[in-house]
């Protein structure tokens, strides 16, 4: 990957360095009054181009993205309340103490635990929506559109939805009770052992119409005449499915595999807004970056939550790299342009 | 040549970094006028952050602005409202760019967070400012609140203590003619309430503090003064009357008081929050400060006060070291920063604690205010009882999670909840609170 990034931009500087006659030249031909030589390659106007074109883009990312990386990992270092300058240096005790404590890992098992069923749940229920999906029948599109709807619905309209639905006075329980389900009524979002399911319900419910877009997308490459062969020589629907469709539509799988794991790691926005600042953890919904805003700015501590934020950065970067590295790999193999390994 | 290129561009590029660096820093120059300066005819600007932003409390702080600049001429005071929930971290901003861009005038909440402020150098020492009017009007008791290491740093404006707000409707359907004053009647209270079908207790515990708070107000009665001020510099639950607190809350909860899922009940939104069940009759009862009133109104059908609505101060309880009428309360504050032109600025303070402001005050927000002539003015009978209990009790504690700052408050809070969740054990509230300084 990192290899053919830097192959990528050396080729695009000798392409600037000897510009084709069709599409620099034009500018060079026409050196100003100060007489530059014609072999300097690129004119000062197209330099200025360049730096005009993408200098707002770098500065706005150092900015806020660069900047605030490294800033995180210098206030980690410190025992920091956000008033006044950082100067008490307490090297790494604050990562000592995020390792050791129990609400962190309460925290970090939260996320394995809902990464995993991510996977479980979404994938296999995607993938059969999907199937469904792209057959022809009547109110394809519609359900298209009902499964798609909740991906496009912004987090916090969605959890506060949920919050009040789910609420022990909520509408849910309220259904229950009016069917004569009464004895199905259970606190949803407060009972440690409801919550998870809870919490996973709605993610799925959420998240899914996006997988079976991908799937759909996916399903779509793969060349009708591959299944009319195998139905030529007998094989049956789920036949085909289990032995074209699924082994075709591995690296859109994978991919989406690889986006649900990071979206489950950084998990944020839902958990805050239906269970609060507080009640996450006690709940037993907590994730790390819930973990991280709590005892971080919640409690006033910058210079715990910039070491929490840095530790957060390298499970995703280790979880993102090895996923890259053992399962990914197969797929961008061969598939990206490198021109030196031949 | 490729690397001319790029150094030609990165010459570019940190020139125009530089550019909208001075961009951004240009453009400040109004605000403080730079510390001390006695001349009363050089025109001052002044700008006040406030948390109201909406109805009677902002147009207090514009009219008392205006009535200010027209007794001092020179001086200007511009209003800007933040929304409550923004306002500390914009604050805290604010605060640590220092002068130009921090606000001269802004809400103090006192606790830990005020002796961060001041620890970093970024407040002004009021102390000598304070006139002999407002030290002879205002108590020292809410002088107390606004002091670090017996310096003065911000003015206090009112007093919120904390205590039962009740449905007198209900109680009466209930059964109970005179509210409860110790623990057996108010588990008596319970069962009663139970037995005629009403919620006795409506809790927020989604927000932790006011869960929070029972907790609070059982270690006012268990802790002695003492132990509460000490804590406040070890921060360390050491004295086993912190335990002891816990436990009294662990028999009281096992009776079942809250409202069914309190884990997931908010303190003030909408119908479902613990002032709205008091609001609509759903809970008889909840433990709150002085701002209960003005939030249950809001949450009432018809969106005015709930006419039956009543207060009456926390139980007691038998054997604790802590005085049974001592309360436990916030008060609000407002502090001068350290770069606010210093007559002007503690004049205006000053100002604020004066009788007539101090009614506007109190008519503005239905808060007790903190001027003693003017609290002779309160008409309203729950906001009487409240200043009653206050000026009765003994001594007045500040809710413990702002005494012991943000970080040990944080911890205490969500420890509490836990408990009450049936997810932690009282030790782990001790426990907690102890490892919380660890991370701060």
């Amino acid at each position: 990957m990192s290899d053919s990034q830097t192959e990528n931009s050396l080729a695009q500087e000798s392409s600037l360095e000897n510009p084709s006659p069709a599409g620099g030249g034009a500018i060079v031909a026409t050196p100003p009054a100060g007489g530059r030589p014609r072999r300097r390659g690129v004119s000062w106007r197209e330099r200025l181009e360049i730096t005009v074109l993408s200098g707002p883009a770098i500065i706005v990312f150092i900015g806020f993205v660069i900047l605030p990386v490294i800033l995180a990992a210098y206030y980690g270092f410190f025992r920091w309340k956000g008033y006044g300058r950082p100067t008490d240096f307490v090297g790494l005790h604050n990562y000592v103490v995020i390792l050791q404590d129990p609400e962190f890992r309460a925290a970090l098992e939260h996320n394995l635990y809902i990464l995993v069923l991510s996977l479980i749940i979404q994938g296999p229920i995607a993938i059969l929506l999907a199937l469904l999906l792209n057959r022809k029948m009547r109110g394809r599109s519609i359900i298209r559109v009902l499964i798609f709807v909740p991906w496009v619905v912004s987090e916090v309209i969605a959890g506060t939805g949920f919050s009040l639905m789910l609420s022990t006075q909520g509408a849910i329980n309220d259904l229950l009770r009016n069917v004569g389900l009464g004895h199905f009524t259970a606190d949803w979002l407060s009972d440690p052992n409801i919550a998870l399911w809870a919490l996973m319900g709605i993610l799925t419910w959420k998240y899914i119409g996006f997988a079976v877009i991908l799937f759909m997308a996916g399903m779509q490459n793969i060349p009708e005449e591959l299944s009319e062969a195998a139905a030529i020589d007998g094989a049956g629907y789920w036949q085909i499915q289990r032995r074209i469709t699924l082994p075709l539509l591995g690296p859109t799988i994978r991919i989406w595999a690889f986006l649900s794991i990071i979206g489950a790691l950084q998990l944020f926005d839902l958990v805050y807004i239906i269970w609060g600042q507080y009640v996450a953890g006690t709940a037993g919904v907590s994730t790390m970056v819930t973990y991280m805003v709590q005892y971080g700015r919640n409690a006033g501590n910058y210079g715990y939550g910039s070491a929490v934020a840095v530790v957060v950065f390298f499970i995703s970067l280790i979880v993102a790299l090895g996923y890259q590295r053992f399962v990914l790999r197969r797929d961008t193999e061969g598939a990206l342009t490198d021109g030196g390994k031949k | 040549m490729t690397r001319k290129f790029r150094a030609a561009a990165l010459v570019a590029l940190g020139a125009s970094a530089a550019l909208a660096m001075t961009a951004c820093s240009g453009g400040s120059d109004n605000g403080g006028n730079g510390g001390s300066t006695n001349d009363t005819t050089k025109p001052v600007t002044m700008t006040l952050w406030t948390n109201a932003t909406t109805g009677p409390g902002a147009k207090f702080f514009e009219d008392t602005a205006a009535a200010f600049t027209q007794a001092h001429p020179n001086v200007t005071i511009k209003i800007q409202t933040v929304q409550n929930e923004d306002l500390d971290g914009k604050l805290q901003t604010a605060l640590q760019a220092g002068q130009g861009t921090a606000p001269d005038i802004f809400l103090q909440r006192g606790g830990g967070k005020m002796a961060a402020m001041v620890d970093a150098g970024q407040l002004m020492d009021i102390s000598d400012s304070v006139s002999a009017d407002t030290k002879a009007s205002v108590g020292a008791g809410a002088f107390a609140a606004e002091q670090v290491e017996g310096k003065t740093y911000a003015m206090p404006v009112d007093v919120l203590p904390g205590g039962f707000w009740y449905s007198d409707t209900l109680f009466k359907k209930a059964g109970i003619t005179t509210p409860p004053t110790t623990i057996d009647e108010l588990n008596q209270a319970v069962t009663k309430l139970k037995a005629a079908n009403i919620t006795p207790i409506a809790l927020g515990a989604k927000d932790a503090w006011p869960a929070a708070h029972w907790y609070y107000w059982f270690a006012l009665r268990e802790c002695s003064q003492d132990t509460l001020n000490s804590t406040a510099k070890t921060l360390k639950f050491d004295d086993e009357c912190w335990t002891k607190a816990g436990n009294d809350l662990k028999t009281f909860a096992d009776t079942k008081p809250f409202n069914n899922g309190f884990l997931n009940t908010s303190a003030q939104q909408g119908a479902g929050s613990s002032a709205g069940q008091v609001a609509n009759h759903k809970a008889a009862t909840e433990l709150m400060g002085a701002w209960d009133p003005g939030q249950i109104a809001a949450l009432t059908p018809d969106q005015k006060p709930l006419p039956d609505l009543k207060f009456t101060p926390f139980i007691q309880v038998p054997g604790g070291k802590g005085d049974p009428k001592a309360i436990m309360g916030g008060v609000d504050g407002y502090s001068c920063s350290a770069w606010a032109p210093k007559p002007a600025c503690t004049d205006f303070l000053n100002y604020l604690t004066t009788k007539d402001v101090q009614v506007a005050y109190y008519k503005a927000f239905q808060a007790p205010p903190v001027n003693k002539d003017a609290q002779a003015a309160v008409t309203d009978p729950i906001i009487k009882a409240t200043i009653d209990a206050f000026n009765q009790a003994p001594y007045v504690s500040q809710w413990l999670d702002t005494l012991y700052g943000q970080n040990v408050g944080n911890a205490l809070n969500t420890a509490v909840v836990n408990l009450l969740a049936g997810k932690g054990s009282v030790d782990d509230i001790v426990k907690s609170v102890n490892n919380a300084a660890d991370k701060g």
